[in-house]
C-alpha cells in the first residue's frame, strides 16, 4: 500500500539476522583478564627500569654474573612449549583427548600427550630458574641484597610463579579430559583457554629476557 | 563489532604516539629518561593492541554483523547463550578463603600459608571438578 510506504514494519517478512560464531564467553573473559596481566607486568617493568635508572652502576656490576647463554637455552624451551601447546590445542578442536596410535607416532597424538609434553617442557623451565636463583644466591644476589636484587627477583619471580600457575592449569585440563567419558566442546574451551594464558606467559617471558638478559 | 576493533587499533596508535613523543620531549629537553611513563605508555598501546588483535579476529570469524550492529534485528537475536554458571557452588568462596589465608600468611606467618594452601588444593580440585563427577559425570 502506498500511504504508509516509507514505514518499515517487522510483523511480516522481516529479514532475519543471520546466526553469528560469537566467540566463546571464556574466551572473551580470558582474554579481558590477560588484557589486566598486561598492566600487571607493566607495573614491574616500570619498576625495573626505575631502579636502573636510579642506579646504573649497581646494574654494570650486577648484570656481568648473569649467565646468558643458559638462560637463552632455558628461553628456547619455554618457546618451544608453547609450540606444543598450540599442538595440543589443535588436538583439542578436533575433541581427540588421547592419541590413536602409538606413543611414537607423534602425529596422531592428542591433547593429553601435548599437554603432557607441554608440561613437562614448562617444568624444565622451572626447574631451571630455581637452579638459576640458587646460582646467584651464592654469587650475592638475593631478595633482599640491593635494588637490583629485588628487580631481578621481584619480575622474574613472578613470571615463574605464573609459569607454575600455568602448570598446574595443565594438570587440571589434563585430568578433565581423564574425567570425561566423553571430550566435548566445554573441555576443549577449557584447553584453549589455558593456551591462551600459557602464550601470554611466554611473550612476557621473551619481553622479560630481552630486557634482563639482552639489554642489561 | 567492526567498530569496536578499529576503536582499540586508534588507541594503539595514539598511545605509542604519546610514548614516542614522552620519549622524545625527554631527550629534547636533554632529562634524563624517565622510564616509567615510557614503559606504561608503550605497553598500554601493547594491551590495547592485544583487544584490538582479538576484536578483528572474532569479527573475521563471526561471518557476519552481530544483531546489535544491525538496526533492523531483534533484541531475542541477540541473546547468546552465556555459557555454564554454577547456581549455587561452594567452591569459589572455599577458594578465595583458602587464597587469603595464603596471604594472611605471609604477613603473619609462614604455617598459616601451609593450611592455606592444602585448603587451596582441595578447593580448586573441587570447583574445577565440580561437574565432572557424581551425579554430572559426562
Amino acid at each position: 500500500m502506498p500511504h504508509n510506504g516509507t514505514v518499515t514494519t517487522t510483523t511480516a517478512s522481516r529479514p532475519v539476522a543471520p546466526v553469528v560464531h560469537r566467540p566463546n564467553v571464556v574466551a572473551v573473559g580470558t582474554i579481558v583478564w590477560l588484557g589486566s596481566e598486561v598492566m600487571f607486568f607493566a607495573g614491574l617493568f616500570a619498576i625495573y627500569f626505575t631502579l636502573r635508572s636510579t642506579s646504573p652502576e649497581l646494574w654494570e656490576a650486577q648484570t656481568s654474573l648473569l649467565n646468558v647463554p643458559y638462560s637463552l637455552v632455558n628461553t628456547i624451551i619455554l618457546v618451544l612449549s608453547s609450540v606444543t601447546c598450540q599442538f595440543g590445542v589443535f588436538a583439542a578442536e578436533r575433541l581427540q583427548a588421547r592419541a590413536t596410535g602409538k606413543w611414537y607416532q607423534v602425529g596422531k597424538w592428542g591433547m593429553v600427550e601435548w599437554f603432557f609434553l607441554t608440561y613437562a617442557m614448562g617444568a624444565v623451565f622451572i626447574v631451571g630458574q630455581v637452579y638459576e636463583y640458587v646460582t646467584l644466591v651464592n654469587e650475592g644476589i638475593a631478595l633482599n641484597s640491593d635494588a637490583y636484587g629485588s628487580a631481578f627477583y621481584l619480575t622474574t619471580g613472578f613470571h615463574g610463579l605464573h609459569v607454575t600457575g600455568g602448570l598446574i592449569a595443565f594438570l587440571l585440563v589434563i585430568g578433565r579430559a581423564f574425567a570425561v567419558k566423553n571430550f566435548g566442546h566445554k573441555e576443549a574451551t577449557s584447553a584453549i583457554v589455558v593456551s591462551y594464558y600459557w602464550h601470554f606467559v611466554d611473550v612476557v617471558w621473551i619481553g622479560l629476557f630481552l630486557v634482563i638478559y639482552v639489554l642489561k | 563489532m567492526k567498530a569496536n576493533a578499529v576503536l582499540f587499533w586508534i588507541l594503539s596508535v595514539i598511545f605509542a604516539a604519546f610514548a614516542v613523543a614522552y620519549g622524545w620531549w625527554h631527550a629534547a629537553e636533554g632529562l634524563v629518561q624517565e622510564p616509567v611513563g615510557l614503559v606504561a605508555l608503550s605497553l598500554s598501546s601493547v594491551f590495547a593492541m592485544f583487544l584490538g588483535f582479538y576484536t578483528q579476529r572474532s569479527y573475521n570469524s563471526f561471518g557476519g554483523e552481530l544483531p546489535e550492529d544491525r538496526l533492523d534485528a531483534e533484541i531475542d537475536d541477540g541473546d547468546p547463550e552465556l555459557g555454564h554458571f554454577s547456581p549455587w557452588s561452594w567452591w569459589p568462596i572455599t577458594l578465595a578463603g583458602a587464597g587469603a589465608l595464603v596471604f594472611l600468611g605471609l604477613a603473619v606467618g609462614a604455617w598459616i600459608s601451609m593450611i592455606g594452601f592444602t585448603i587451596f588444593v582441595v578447593a580448586i580440585v573441587g570447583w574445577v571438578y565440580e561437574y565432572y563427577r557424581g551425579y554430572f559425570a559426562h
